[in-house]
């Protein structure tokens, strides 16, 4: 448990449009995909997921429809909309450009600065 | 947005199904992941409780899934207009108190506005109607349009097709309709022919007027109504080519104009339509209208698209040029025609149609709105010392709430949807209580000079307008308790009893002296409207208009002949009779120049004319200060006379008896001499606000030509028995129209039909002022010795008296009493300026006016006083004492 860390405020969303935008998923699925594409090294509350998967698509990034699960069950199912792959798109830019800028400011050397 | 907006909407109204749906997702997350640690060798009851703890609180989670929807601010305000709705039901009285007094402000406003909005803001139901423009004419130097042309300007104009699509010239009247015995009046309107075209009205059925219907000639033909069509003709399409009897002239039906447009004249309904060219054959008598002389048509044109004002303006100026010379009447003086040709065109919007009953309603439904939102903010200053005082009952409540964690937004946005909430219903029953009282101004309107129509439906203006006053009201009306109640913090309000908390707010008698200074400015005001509607009753006429019958016989005079007249005499109940072209305060008024016989004839009229009968005023009761009244030997062949009042003989004859003087004039174009044999009282002929005019009177045996007749009978018995047999004595002679019998005393009525509507509205406003006002001042004493019961018990324990106890309550309301006072007198002061065009007879400034305002305001508001402080002297100290 202690190299698993604390979800920075908005990635949720990011990863949540991130395991969906590989195919529909329902809910559960989505938890699963994101432990599966983090190796597990994110903790998320599971409850959580819920208000953020109702806030985007209500904002219209996801799309709903009831479908049936690999276990025969009724169950909600997800997928991206053309506003969420924009999203998507924008924000991994976005997170690419801060990852790399986050890794050449600790690299640098106290004689660099 | 507009996908947030959907999905909110779905979410708000299939609300259960979002729950059950939100509720299945989380099931079947948990069922899920309850069967993957089974999997992982977990035994069942512990896989549920770990998939559970995983999951963290579920209604945390569902909560936070409905606040992103927004669904949370909507459950709170459910929550709390419940809550509220709980609240109401619990303290009957005091809703019912503030719904009944909202009712009445926001009612009152409502009324008033649905009758500024039916007379000035309403567009007229044709297309477009925003492109319509009214035509007004200002003569060189003269500040005031006027808003009436000439048939043949009218139909110049329309000819101009560069400069408009259209010009439609309209005037109101009124046809006697259907078979002699059975002929009713309906009121109607005579047009030119681009008129339906121009205001791009559709028919209902058949066809509308059209130009060639206005050509001399053109067989006379009439549009109805779809009101007319639908009460007389049952909405049968077969109607439209029958036969209307007009003024015994039948008439073709061409067709039915659409629903809802009853002409452009707002206010008056016309239910019958002809063109102006029908006019020789359908009103022989109104023939000489056609002629250029005659400025008798409201004009209403379409400029071509796309042309603005400022270019049609200029066009017409150029047009006007030169046509004007070929429309203005020949035997016009050249001064008059010049002035005529050197007239400038105004356009004005004239999408709200046209209405001689703005220039006479706008100023006193100006005051009446200034009056009745005034009303509304002493039903609000009242209100909120009601909600002030109850806060304070509620402290504890709140206290409560602010100490288990509430906050203060929260609360203070509870209070305020409560206030909205009662101000909301006070509005919806304040609409119906304008419909009411809307049509009682309107009846009230129509005793003036004309039956007044309006529809007074509560529309969309009239909705929105009500609706923003409500919602404004309730927030002004909530703010002031909602902060006042949530300001303190929990503490204090806990931990002391409400009684004993003597940190008295000054808001309170602020807002009583606020509603007295109101209620005495509007006493004022209703005060000064009523002696100027005193004043106009008291004042002598000059003639005594009680018991005088009025019969009109447009038309009809030169065949009313001697024997006819003598006939009427005789009727049991007829004093005195006799004929004349025009009657005192009948709006219709002829004048002419006459000046001493030797002076040069001045080219304006000097004097007003009436052409009166043998006898005229014996019936009138006009008095002869000398010499004699017409007698049946004034005759078309013999020597021609005239009596003069006093202030003609005043200004022509200074200081010498006007008796046997001859004067020279000009009647209808044609220069007489004319010799004076009497000398009459002065009369209020053509207004009762204005000094008498100058009049002379001629022998109505000696005019010639088109004259207009009315007959005048001074009746001894019953108006009604009178009426009818004067009526069975004329309808045989005059088979073609009815005989309508009026009373004179009513068409003088009907010239102060602004002062009584002023008077009367300005008195209730002022009534209803006062009584809230002392409710106020009541509620306020009443509140105050309710708190102070203890320290008035201990006090009369200690041997205060009954009477010092009176006037130790009585005090609490002197300050906001006297504030009251000094504050509304200068208001007042300030404010009646602007209502003196409309008093008569006195001064803004009126001391009997103002003295007894104020008098009754705090006699009143000391007998509301009285009243709690007669309680507070009862209070047993024993009972007051043991209650703690």
């Amino acid at each position: 448990m202690a190299d698993q860390a604390d979800l920075l405020p908005g990635t949720l969303d990011v990863l949540i449009l991130k395991s969906v935008s590989l195919g529909p998923l329902h809910g559960y699925g989505v938890l699963a995909r994101i432990e599966q594409i983090t190796q597990g090294a994110l903790l998320v509350e599971q409850g959580a997921l819920y208000p953020a998967l109702c806030r985007l698509e209500h904002q219209g990034m996801l799309e709903a429809e009831w479908g049936v699960s690999e276990n025969n069950r009724r169950a909600k199912y997800y997928k991206l909309t053309a506003a969420g792959r924009r999203r998507l798109r924008e924000e991994t830019e976005s997170w690419n450009r801060l990852a790399t800028a986050m890794a050449a400011a600790l690299k640098a050397r106290p004689s660099e600065s | 947005m507009l996908h947030k907006l959907r999905s909110f909407w779905r979410a708000a109204t299939g609300r259960r199904a979002f729950e059950d749906a939100m509720r299945e997702e989380m099931r079947f997350h948990l069922e899920s992941r309850a069967a993957d640690l089974v999997r992982r060798g977990l035994p069942p009851a512990e896989a549920a409780r770990r998939a559970r703890l995983e999951f963290g609180p579920i209604e945390k989670h569902k909560d936070a899934a409905r606040e992103s929807l927004g669904l949370r601010l909507v459950d709170e305000t459910a929550g709390d207009a419940r809550y509220a709705l709980r609240t109401f039901v619990r303290n009957k009285g005091f809703t019912a108190t503030v719904v009944l007094t909202l009712a009445l402000g926001i009612g009152a406003n409502t009324a008033i506005f649905s009758l500024i909005d039916a007379l000035m803001l309403r567009w007229l139901p044709v297309s477009n109607p925003q492109e319509l423009l009214q035509l007004t004419l200002q003569a060189p130097g003269d500040k005031s349009a006027g808003e009436s042309f000439s048939y043949a300007i009218v139909r110049a104009l329309d000819e101009h097709t560069e400069m408009f699509a259209g010009v439609a010239g309209f005037s109101a009247s009124a046809f006697a309709v259907g078979a002699p015995g059975s002929m009713s009046r309906v009121p109607g309107a005579i047009v030119t022919g681009g008129y339906y075209q121009t205001l791009g009205v559709n028919p209902a059925a058949g066809r509308l007027l059209g130009r060639d219907d206005d050509q001399p000639g053109a067989p006379a033909a009439a549009v109805l109504s779809y009101g007319y069509w639908e009460r007389q003709f049952a909405r049968n399409p077969q109607a439209i080519g029958q036969t209307l009897v007009m003024n015994g002239v039948p008439v073709t039906i061409a067709g039915v104009s659409a629903p809802g447009f009853v002409g452009a004249d707002v206010g008056q309904v016309a239910d019958i339509t002809i063109a102006a060219a029908a006019l020789p054959t359908v009103i022989p008598s109104a023939a000489p209208l056609l002629g250029k002389g005659n400025f008798w048509l409201g004009v209403l044109a379409r400029p071509t698209p796309g042309a603005s004002l400022a270019e049609t303006t200029s066009r017409l100026a150029a047009v006007w040029r030169h046509t004007a010379d070929t429309v203005i009447a020949p035997h016009w003086p050249p001064a008059r025609r010049k002035a005529m040709a050197d007239a400038i065109f105004v356009l004005v919007p004239g999408g709200t149609g046209r209405t001689y009953l703005r220039e006479m309603y706008v100023k006193p439904l100006q005051v009446l709105m200034a009056a009745v939102a005034l009303v509304l903010l002493i039903a609000c200053a009242n209100i909120a010392s009601l909600l002030l005082a109850r806060a304070s009952v509620r402290q504890r409540e709140i206290a409560v709430r602010l100490a288990i964690g509430a906050g203060r937004g929260r609360i203070i946005r509870q209070l305020l949807l409560e206030s909205t909430l009662l101000s909301l219903t006070g509005a919806a029953c304040g609409i119906g209580l304008a419909w009411i009282s809307g049509r009682f101004v309107l009846d009230m309107i129509s005793t003036g000079p004309a039956r007044v129509v309006f529809d007074l439906t509560p529309n969309w203006h009239v909705l929105a307008f009500t609706s923003a006053v409500a919602v404004l009201t309730g927030v002004l009306l909530g703010i002031a308790p909602a902060l006042q109640s949530t300001a303190p913090g929990p503490a204090p309000a806990l931990k002391d009893d409400a009684r004993t908390n003597t940190g008295r707010s000054r808001l309170l008698p602020s807002l009583i002296a606020v509603q007295v200074a109101l209620s005495l400015v509007l006493l004022i005001g209703a005060g000064l409207f009523a002696r100027t509607l005193q004043n106009l009753r008291n004042l002598n006429p000059g003639f005594n208009p009680e018991g005088v019958l009025l019969v009109e016989l447009d038309g009809r005079g030169p065949a009313l002949s001697a024997a006819l007249l003598d006939e009427i005499r005789r009727v049991p109940g007829v004093a005195a009779a006799s004929v004349s072209t025009h009657t005192p305060l009948s709006g219709a008024l002829w004048s002419e120049p006459a000046v001493p016989a030797g002076q040069p004839l001045p080219e304006r009229d000097t004097a007003l004319f009436v052409g009166a009968g043998p006898r005229f005023f014996d019936t009138m009761q006009i008095r002869l200060l000398s010499g004699r009244e017409f007698t049946e030997r004034d005759a078309a062949d013999s020597p021609a006379v005239a009596v003069v009042n006093e202030r003609f003989a005043q200004r022509y004859f200074p200081n010498q008896n006007p008796v046997g003087q001859h004067l020279s004039t000009k009647i209808n174009g044609t220069r007489r001499d004319l010799e004076i044999v009497g000398l009459a009282n002065n009369t209020n002929a053509a207004s009762l606000r204005a000094a008498p005019p100058a009049t002379v009177y001629v022998s109505y045996a000696q005019l010639t030509g088109d004259i207009s007749t009315t007959l005048e009978v001074r009746s001894a018995g019953a108006f009604a028995r009178v009426a009818s047999a004067i009526r069975q004595q004329l309808q045989p002679a005059f088979p073609n129209a009815p005989i309508e019998v009026r009373p004179l005393s009513a068409q003088v009525q009907a010239t102060m039909v602004q002062e009584r509507m002023m008077a009367t509205l300005a008195g209730g406003f002022g009534v209803l002022a006062l009584i809230l006002a002392s409710v106020g001042v009541y509620g306020l004493l009443a509140y105050s010795v309710a708190r102070r019961t203890r320290e008035i018990g201990i006090r009369m324990a200690l041997g205060a008296e009954r009477r010092g106890v009176i006037a130790l309550v009585l005090r609490s309301a002197r300050w906001p009493l006297t504030a009251g006072v000094v504050i509304g007198l200068p208001v007042a002061w300030a404010s009646s300026r602007g209502i003196q065009s409309l008093l008569f007879g006195l001064k803004p400034t009126d001391p009997v006016a103002i003295g007894t305002a104020t008098l009754v305001l705090v006699a009143v508001a000391h007998l509301a006083a009285y009243l709690p402080a007669r309680r507070a002297a009862r209070v047993d100290p024993l009972v007051a004492l043991k209650c703690e």
